[in-house]
């Protein structure tokens, strides 16, 4: 009780001092009166036809600087996104191979007509904004995102059964995943297998040509920019996020006693 | 268009956030229930993504329509692009908190099973008690 | 008279204002999913405030994930869990 109230007053003293110091200009002007230099940089290389040693071909800033001008982190972001995912898995791991059988008729028959329309949208608007991604706001985050609302819905909807009619098996989606993740990985470095077997110099995330290397991915597709390797990259990390998310809601939505099989053996080792 | 109270509105949005930030740390500290905790981790984690967000935005002048980061023109001219570049809002901050987001999803749905193995193993998921069984644990384990 | 731009920060004030009356809420209620439901309706206000501060990639993500996935989460972890949080 003690410690509630010392650390609430705590908070209280911080926040008002904060408050002061804001209010009297510490953060300079709110808001600031113009952007950095780098983003007034990023902003006018981006689809800039006059210089396309340095352009990215696409016309979504966001998108280029997430997918090409700092790609790296990207990666490792992409990286700590599949650990997170992996550790989820590992702690039941038991639930993937117990097969379970479970006789759920799921909610009524309004509903389900219902949510069959709507998934049917849900997985429209998802495939449209990742696809779309650098043309216009969208990327293969926000499409994964909204896909993995669906298969949810159909697991909650309809019961377990039907996944287990139409053989959506574990496996199947560990298989779309990783895959996915692999034909990620290959398309960072496609163009530096290419410059090796031709004899051309390349580099590691290498999206459009530069100076010194004359290899890069098609910018346009007949007339309408494609983005280079973004177009590639978007479609990759859109199946990634979508079967990454499905595996671990179908692992929480299973029955009691599945998941309390898990801890069988812990009186005798603790 | 009044620019005093622009940035009065700006001010007050910064401060709430303020507030916002104290008021979920104290949920995470003090309330004894991991699930409180985690719903409270979550308010905390957008809060900050806010304010990193806040950061990019500029200041309104009367003739500048500011614009987001995305350039609607397929073929521009060097016209077009320098009016893009003098209009649009900050495209860093927005490419950060992306990845953010997405980790923060991840973290949370880890922290979700490890409660429901908390509470398989310890029959309860208050703080307080845990400890106190955990306590039990040991000793019987030393004696 | 107050002019388009006026109005849009203050709706953007109002909505940071609103944001911290439902935190509060979500912190000091004891039925879990009272906290739930206070929680996406802060998340609302802030996708508000994303908007109108001309973040649209952002508002796509955030929808998605605060106001679709977290909730179910949460819920299904309170029925495995237990509604009420008790304190003695």
């Amino acid at each position: 009780m003690l410690r509630d109230l010392v650390f609430a007053s705590l908070l209280i003293i911080i926040i008002l001092a904060l408050t002061y110091l804001t209010y009297s200009g510490g953060l300079g002007d709110l808001p600031p009166r113009d952007v950095r230099v780098i983003a007034s940089n990023y902003l006018n290389l981006t689809y800039n036809q006059g210089i396309t040693w340095l352009w990215a071909a696409s016309p979504e800033a966001v998108t280029a600087i997430v997918w090409d001008y700092r790609g790296l982190d990207t990666l490792f972001e992409t990286v700590v996104f599949y650990g997170a995912i992996l550790a989820a898995l590992t702690l039941f791991r038991s639930v993937s191979k117990v097969p379970e059988f479970v006789s759920s008729a799921g909610l009524s028959l309004v509903v389900k007509r219902v949510t069959a329309i709507v998934t049917l949208a849900i997985l429209a608007v998802a495939a449209s904004t990742a696809l779309h991604g650098h043309l216009t706001p969208g990327g293969g985050f926000q499409g994964g995102a909204i896909a993995s609302v669906a298969p949810l819905l159909l697991l909650v909807v309809f019961g377990k059964q039907f996944f287990i009619e139409r053989r959506i098996s574990y496996s199947k989606l560990l298989t779309i995943r990783n895959a996915s993740l692999a034909l990620l990985g290959f398309t960072s470095v496609a163009l530096l297998i290419l410059g090796f077997l031709t004899g051309f110099q390349a580099y590691i995330f290498q999206n459009q040509a530069k100076i010194v290397s004359t290899l890069s991915y098609p910018p346009y597709l007949l007339d309408v920019p494609l983005g280079g390797s973004l177009f590639f990259f978007n479609l990759f990390e859109f199946l990634a996020v979508a079967s990454g998310f499905t595996l671990v809601f179908t692992i929480l939505l299973s029955r009691d006693e599945t998941l309390r099989k898990e801890l069988e053996g812990e009186e005798l080792g603790y | 268009m009044d620019i005093e109270l622009i940035k009065f509105m700006f001010m007050l949005t910064t401060i709430s956030l303020y507030f916002n930030v104290a008021i979920s740390l104290y949920g995470v500290v003090s309330k004894t229930n991991l699930v409180k905790k985690l719903i409270a981790l979550t308010i905390f984690q957008d809060t900050v993504n806010m304010f990193t967000i806040l950061i990019g935005y500029k200041l309104w002048r009367p003739g500048l329509l500011l614009q987001p980061p995305v350039l609607t023109d397929l073929s521009p001219t060097s016209e077009t692009l320098r009016e893009f570049v003098e209009r649009s809002v900050d495209p860093l901050p927005q490419a950060f908190v992306l990845t953010a987001v997405v980790i923060g999803l991840a973290v949370t749905l880890f922290l979700t099973t490890i409660i429901l193995h908390v509470s398989y193993h310890f029959k309860t998921v208050n703080v307080d008690e845990i400890g106190r069984s955990k306590r039990v644990y040991i000793h019987e384990e030393a004696v | 008279m107050m002019d388009y731009v006026d109005l849009v920060f203050l709706i953007m004030g109002i909505s940071a204002l609103s944001s911290v009356l439902f935190t509060f809420l979500t912190v000091k209620t004891k039925d879990l999913m009272y906290a739930v439901v206070f929680s996406s309706v802060q998340s609302v206000a802030y996708a508000l405030i994303y908007f109108l501060l001309l973040a649209p990639d952002i508002v796509l993500v955030y929808v998605a994930v605060s106001v679709g996935i977290y909730p179910l989460i949460i819920i299904l972890l309170i029925k495995k869990v237990g509604r009420y949080e008790v304190v003695t």
